[in-house]
């Protein structure tokens, strides 16, 4: 007999948001460990995901749809999760905030980033394109976020990642976040030029950046 | 000339037409500008805040207005260019921010290159104007990028050449420019002389920047290129005919908003749409969805009545290899022989648009040459060309080395490549070079012996004294 992990797993290798909210909301009105139904349900299953696509059998819509399931579902979790409930208490592996810079409404890169990094097991907080330093850096305050990953697809708009950088240094906050910067026409240099704390090129290499930064 | 293939029938045509008008009128398209949510106000269009909901009547009245083909102007009249009937327009690469080199290096790309890929232009045959953006000239401040890329391409060559539409004012910086080297504003309203690049961002969205660069242009009667890329699977439905759809839908709001700005001003329909890959979510041009997209493209246009703009040497390749040339031999051809007439990206581009290789514009410099002779076709007009004489002169069993039929006629009819290898193995392997090592050598030669066509002194020095003006005004 499947118990309700196994459901939840098979959810997200699915990719069914709507089916992980009901499920998660069912953890909760019968009592089920919060903790457990995160480890073998969602993050099996997130994990079943990652692993698949690493190995060319997935392809992006599954990861990416898989992440939104995941999401929606540990959302509905948040409070139990937060007061502590459970077998050995539940950590993600800590927090990112990821955003567009100003001047820039590109988001596809932007999203894929988002979504492999929740498959890994991150939390990230998506505050959305044409974002300014000063958003990017309330929202890593809020929610005590520890990287803020800024994407640019335009030329033009690289200068609001180095304005970034900027803002915290003028700030005196430079210490207190990593900053990452990736899109395309941004480089390993530029990241280099304007002091950013890493760069990545692709989606996954900025999962493995990431948990560089948090090691 | 040769006859254009269709990729559509005329059924699949106007359902695709029909879907695209029904996004327009029921999900309706965004603006960010607000000038422009005036523009559609002021066309009785239905708005909701900054989206705009067209209706199919009026989109077809406003296409309608878009003229069927233009003049290009250059300084040099030879190389005036018309857009549309069955032309064929190449031109470089277009926005890539790197370089990659011969020895698989990666570096920022400078004006240097700018000026460089400028000359390369204005030296080939093969490659009718010298384009607009050829790289990212990333050493110079990007307020006045847009002044110091227009002067490389007024000074370095007598070709046609595009301008900025990055917002209004650089816009009209280019146009401006433009108008000085043609002896005045007035004189290119009358012989449009600038070209841009408009992009959409998919799905159904237009930004300031683009919109600004929209206005100044249709302002001034100078044509644009409006172009959408859906990158399908991400950015716009995996399925081809939803794609085309959904671009078409995009160009078609964009032709109509520069022709309420004003009537006839020229247009040509753009497309780069092409398939995402689905691994990894990245943009990938070098492949038959591309070439579908851009020959469908076409066909839209003539559908439409514009002239298209579409294709390209386009591949995902990072060096000059087998891929790099099978990709782009592979969309550029489809997109020449299916009709599209502006090719932007014909020669240099690597990786998906993102960086420039000297190596590969020659190269592609190479395979536009060999597609500009496919496209020629038979020659059935005269009885010299249909060489009767000849064939009995010469008789059975005979050869036709020695005659003077022969030396006459195979200097116009045969390509001749000035890339590609045709020696026997053992002239070839003396040196042993590969195409990208020969392409490095070309390139190299090229460049040393160009001369860049006289420019008149007083127009030189008054542009330039347009962008000391301006330069002052933009640094501040």
């Amino acid at each position: 007999m499947s118990t309700i992990f196994d459901e939840i797993k098979d959810a997200i290798v699915d990719g069914d948001e709507d089916l992980a909210v009901e499920l998660a909301e069912r953890v909760i009105a019968e009592k089920v460990d919060p903790v457990q139904a995160v480890q073998l349900g969602f993050i099996g299953g997130i994990e079943e995901v990652g692993k698949a696509w690493t190995n060319g059998e997935a392809f992006l819509p599954d990861v990416m749809m898989a992440a939104d399931a995941m999401k929606a579902g540990m959302d509905v979790l948040e409070e139990v999760l937060a007061a502590g409930e459970g077998d050995g208490g539940y950590e993600d592996k800590g927090k990112i905030v990821l955003g567009t810079v100003e001047g820039d409404i590109h988001d596809i890169g932007k999203n894929i980033v988002g979504a492999l990094l929740t498959s890994a097991g991150f939390k990230v907080y998506d505050i959305g394109i044409d974002q300014k330093a000063e958003e990017f850096v309330a929202k890593a305050d809020e929610v005590g976020a520890k990287i803020i990953a800024a994407s640019a697809l335009l030329t033009t708009t690289m200068k609001s990642q180095k304005t970034l950088v900027e803002y915290l240094n003028d700030n005196n906050l430079r210490d207190k976040y990593k900053i990452i910067i990736g899109g395309g026409p941004t480089s390993a240099k530029w990241g280099e030029d304007i002091g950013a704390d890493g760069w990545a090129e692709t989606a996954d290499e900025a999962v493995e950046l990431c948990k560089q930064l948090l090691a | 000339m040769l006859p254009k293939f269709d990729v559509l029938t005329d059924e699949q045509i106007n359902k695709i037409h029909k879907n695209s008008m029904r996004i327009l009128k029921e999900i309706g398209i965004e603006f960010s500008y607000d000038p422009v949510i005036e523009i559609f106000k002021k066309h009785g269009q239905r708005v909701e805040g900054h989206r705009v909901f067209l209706e199919p009547d009026f989109v077809e009245e406003m296409v309608e207005k878009a003229p069927a083909q233009f003049t290009l102007h250059a300084r040099n009249p030879e190389h005036n260019l018309v857009c549309g009937d069955g032309n064929t327009i190449y031109m470089p690469g277009y926005g890539a921010p790197f370089i990659y080199d011969a020895d698989g290096g990666k570096r920022d790309a400078t004006m240097a290159d700018y000026d460089n890929f400028v000359k390369l232009a204005g030296a080939s045959k093969n490659i009718h104007m010298t384009g607009g953006t050829v790289v990212e000239p990333t050493d110079v401040p990007d307020d006045i990028r847009h002044l110091k890329m227009a002067y490389s391409h007024i000074t370095n060559s007598d070709k046609c050449f595009m301008g900025s539409s990055s917002g209004y004012e650089f816009a009209r910086d280019s146009i401006e420019m433009t108008a000085i080297l043609h002896g005045g504003l007035d004189v290119i309203k009358e012989k449009p002389a600038l070209i841009c690049l408009i992009n959409s961002v998919t799905p159904l969205k237009y930004d300031d920047r683009m919109l600004g660069g929209l206005m100044a242009y249709a302002e001034t009667g100078q044509p644009m290129v409006i172009a959408s890329l859906v990158m399908a699977g991400s950015t716009g439905p995996a399925t081809m005919a939803g794609a085309l759809s959904l671009q078409n839908a995009e160009v078609l709001a964009g032709i109509t908003l520069a022709q309420c700005i004003n009537p006839g001003t020229p247009v040509v329909y753009g497309s780069t749409s092409t398939a995402s890959d689905m691994s990894t979510g990245s943009l990938s041009i070098g492949n038959p969805e591309n070439a579908l997209f851009a020959s469908a493209s076409a066909q839209l246009s003539r559908f439409y009545g514009v002239p298209c703009r579409g294709g390209g040497g386009l591949s995902d390749a990072k060096t000059v290899d087998a891929q790099a040339g099978y990709e782009s031999m592979m969309v550029l051809f489809a997109a020449s022989t299916t009709g599209v007439n502006f090719v932007l990206h014909t020669a240099g581009i690597l990786q998906y648009y993102m960086a420039m290789s000297y190596e590969k514009f020659m190269v592609d410099d190479e395979i536009a040459g060999m597609v500009l002779r496919y496209l020629k076709g038979f020659d059935c007009d005269s009885d010299e060309k249909m060489a009767f004489d000849v064939i009995k002169t010469v008789g059975p069993g005979g050869h036709f080395l020695t005659q003077k039929h022969t030396r006459k006629n195979f200097k116009t009819e045969f390509f001749r490549p000035a890339l590609s290898d045709r020696q026997s193995f053992d002239a070839w392997a003396k040196d042993g070079l590969d195409t990208n090592q020969r392409a490095k050598a070309r390139w190299q030669e090229v460049l040393a012996n160009y001369t860049a066509p006289e420019l008149d002194a007083d127009v030189k020095a008054k542009i330039e004294a347009f962008i000391e003006k301006r330069t002052k005004e933009l640094i501040k």
